[in-house]
């Protein structure tokens, strides 16, 4: 996986680039917008980190040109803005994701895993969460022994919904719409049961976590 | 139209200058015309009683023995005869004061020489007041005296009238003049209110000039003013935006390397006596870090920070959700139980303020908890208001602690943990930006606090 590093400040560039290559990614760094362009000619990259105080060209204006270019490359917004409107600003513009600095390296590189997994799952339609492979357009999870699970037509859509959330808390009122397609009646005691039993089909590959009050989160094994 | 009463009326006061002084020309006025009229009147009156003398004189013929006799009919007509509830006198006198006819204890007007021969005098005889004339004439021969006398009921009775038409004209005039200036200073004052609505009607965060079209040139100072006054508040608040922009970035870049940096320099000393000393480092930079980001968020919490104070209608309920799914992590990463108990309810907020102030709650709730504990975030609508409480069962905050937190700085006794102080501060006051209260009470399970929002402003 290889990652553009676009930072101008060479103490935040150089541990971004250290850390990152730590974690088993190679980093290209570049200190402006200006030289982005001919970086992104001549090589394939999974994840652009941008930020957005650059000198010259700025963070917003290189999201700008390069979703108006068509590149649908995942681009993470890092700052040290921390408006909201900076935030809405960059997310419209096409970025997908904003981390505000400072940030701590295994909250970088796990937004980095999720957007590159997200861009991964969009193109082979599969979700990997942990051990667990969700096979979108096959309708069906596979364990980390490759077996496939038996899932009834609820529990395989209540574990989709979780899964394109995953690592965030999903409500009950979200998966209870989720499921509600095929049953009108459906009571939050109902989602407990079936979260329950999809728990126990999940096995070790992947956890469903109960946020009190809340939803569930789907987890790392 | 809406009335405002009171010191501060334009209406009131131009109402109150003007009543005294027209009250005072009303009363002038009166008494104007009363001396104008009273004395055409009196003379009126006192002609019509040189008639009656006259008419007594014309009665006068000379007598056999020479000496001049009366010749009265025993019921004379007027001018000769008192109107009913009038009295009316006469006497004949020669000028050595010899009483000739008619009531011989009447008293003579003083001669004061006139031309036509008559002299007037008030005088009070028989207990009752008189208008009396005296005529000195020597027409039938020998000079005579001919005094008549009369009860001045009808002139009074005149002059009285009088007096009240010119009372109620006056005061009818008086008020119309009122009433006219009030329409006017209605009609004057429309540009004000015109005025007072325009600013009304501006967002509060508005800091753009007012519009000096329309504005009567009395006001036109005050708009000028009122228009320096905002260009300077407008450049007060940009140029602290814009310091509070530069100061985030120059703090948090390079905070952003070494806190990296030193991250790296762990990973890569693991195992070394290097490591330890690295970890105090890398502790105190996160102290740092986290100290510099509550003071700007503190800085952008005052409310004269709010450049587009992005107050909207927000749901708690879907606030508590994110903010607890930003916080699980840290608070799992504790051994905590971080739940929530909310219902739907929505308040009007600035979205990334109440962000922060959740978060600060749980981040403190988090400081303060145990591994086991629980930590529950609730909100709602309590007699018609909403409310956001964090509730935890970790060590609380004794009473007499609990006014003293809120202050910048204020770390509690033996608090070992690595909160800057700040937390509570940012929550009182984006709490206040809101117009709700931070209130600060016992967890509902008998130990830990429970820290609430009130907002004040109908759910």
């Amino acid at each position: 996986m290889r990652i553009l590093l676009v930072e101008d400040d060479s103490l935040v560039s150089d541990a971004i680039t250290r850390g990152l290559v730590g974690t088993g990614y190679v980093v290209d760094p570049v200190p402006d917008a200006e030289s982005v362009a001919a970086r992104l000619a001549d090589t394939h990259y999974d994840l652009a980190i941008v930020d957005l105080g650059l000198p010259g060209e700025d963070g917003l204006s290189l999201v700008r040109k390069l979703r108006r270019s068509g590149s649908s490359l995942p681009l993470l917004i890092v700052t040290a803005r921390d408006g909201l409107d900076d935030r809405i600003n960059a997310l419209d513009l096409g970025a997908d994701d904003y981390l505000v600095k400072p940030f701590a390296l295994p909250e970088l590189a796990a937004r980095c895993r999720a957007l590159i997994r997200r861009a991964t799952a969009a193109a082979a339609n599969e979700i990997v969460i942990g051990g667990l492979r969700i096979d979108l357009s096959g309708r069906r999870a596979l364990n980390a022994a490759g077996e496939v699970l038996e899932l009834t037509r609820r529990e395989w859509s209540i574990l989709e919904c979780l899964a394109h959330h995953s690592g965030r808390v999903v409500s009950k009122e979200r998966l209870t719409q989720a499921i509600t397609g095929w049953s009108e009646d459906i009571s939050g005691n109902a989602i407990e049961v079936h979260v329950s039993r999809l728990r126990s089909k999940l096995g070790g590959s992947a956890t469903v976590r109960g946020i009190r009050g809340l939803g569930y989160r789907l987890e790392d094994g | 139209m809406a009335e405002r009463r009171g010191p501060t009326s334009i209406h009131g006061r131009l109402l109150s200058y003007l009543l005294a002084p027209v009250a005072l020309l009303l009363v002038a006025g009166v008494a104007v015309d009363h001396h104008v009229i009273v004395n055409p009147i009196h003379n009126a009156f006192d002609h019509s009683l040189s008639r009656a003398a006259l008419a007594i004189v014309a009665r006068i013929h000379p007598g056999p023995d020479g000496q001049p006799q009366v010749g009265l009919p025993e019921h004379p007509s007027p001018p000769l005869r008192a109107m009913a509830g009038e009295h009316f006198f006469y006497r004949v006198s020669l000028p050595d004061g010899t009483t000739l006819a008619g009531t011989p204890e009447l008293p003579l007007a003083p001669d004061d020489q006139s031309a036509d021969g008559f002299n007037f005098v008030n005088i009070n005889f028989r207990g009752e007041a008189f208008r009396l004339a005296s005529y000195r004439t020597s027409e039938t021969g020998d000079p005579l005296v001919v005094t008549v006398a009369e009860t001045p009921l009808r002139r009074d009775r005149a002059v009285h009238r009088l007096d009240v038409a010119f009372l109620i004209n006056d005061t009818v005039q008086m008020t119309a003049v009122l009433l006219i200036a009030l329409v006017g200073i209605r009609i004057a004052v429309r540009p004000l209110q015109r005025l007072s609505r325009q600013i009304i009607g501006r967002p509060p965060e508005a800091l753009t000039p007012l519009s000096t079209e329309q504005v009567p040139t009395e006001v036109l100072p005050v708009v000028e003013s009122l228009n320096t006054l905002l260009d300077r508040v407008r450049d007060s608040v940009l140029s602290q935006q814009h310091f509070l922009a530069n100061a985030a970035h120059q703090l948090r870049t390079p905070l952003t390397g070494l806190k990296a940096q030193l991250e790296v320099l762990g990973r890569d000393t693991a195992g070394t006596p290097l490591q330890e000393r690295i970890a105090l480092l890398h502790g105190g930079v996160d102290r740092l870090a986290h100290t510099a980001n509550q003071l700007l968020t503190l800085a952008r919490a005052e409310p004269s920070a709010h450049r587009d104070s992005h107050f909207t209608p927000l749901d708690l309920q879907h606030l508590v959700g994110e903010v607890i799914d930003s916080s699980l992590d840290r608070a799992l990463a504790h051994g905590i139980d971080l739940g929530a108990d909310s219902r739907p309810v929505q308040v009007n907020g600035v979205y990334w303020l109440l962000h922060e102030l959740l978060n600060n709650l749980i981040d403190n709730a988090i400081r303060h908890t145990p591994a086991g504990g629980n930590i529950t975030i609730r909100c709602g609508a309590e007699d018609g208001h909403a409310f956001l409480e964090v509730d935890d069962s970790g060590s609380g905050i004794p009473p007499s602690e609990r006014e003293r937190v809120r202050e910048r700085f204020y770390r509690g006794g033996g608090n070992a943990n690595d909160g800057c102080g700040l937390g509570l501060a940012i929550v009182d006051e984006v709490a206040r930006v809101h117009r709700a209260q931070l209130s600060i009470h016992d967890g509902s399970t008998g130990r830990g606090a429970r820290m609430r929002i009130d907002f004040s402003d109908p759910a």
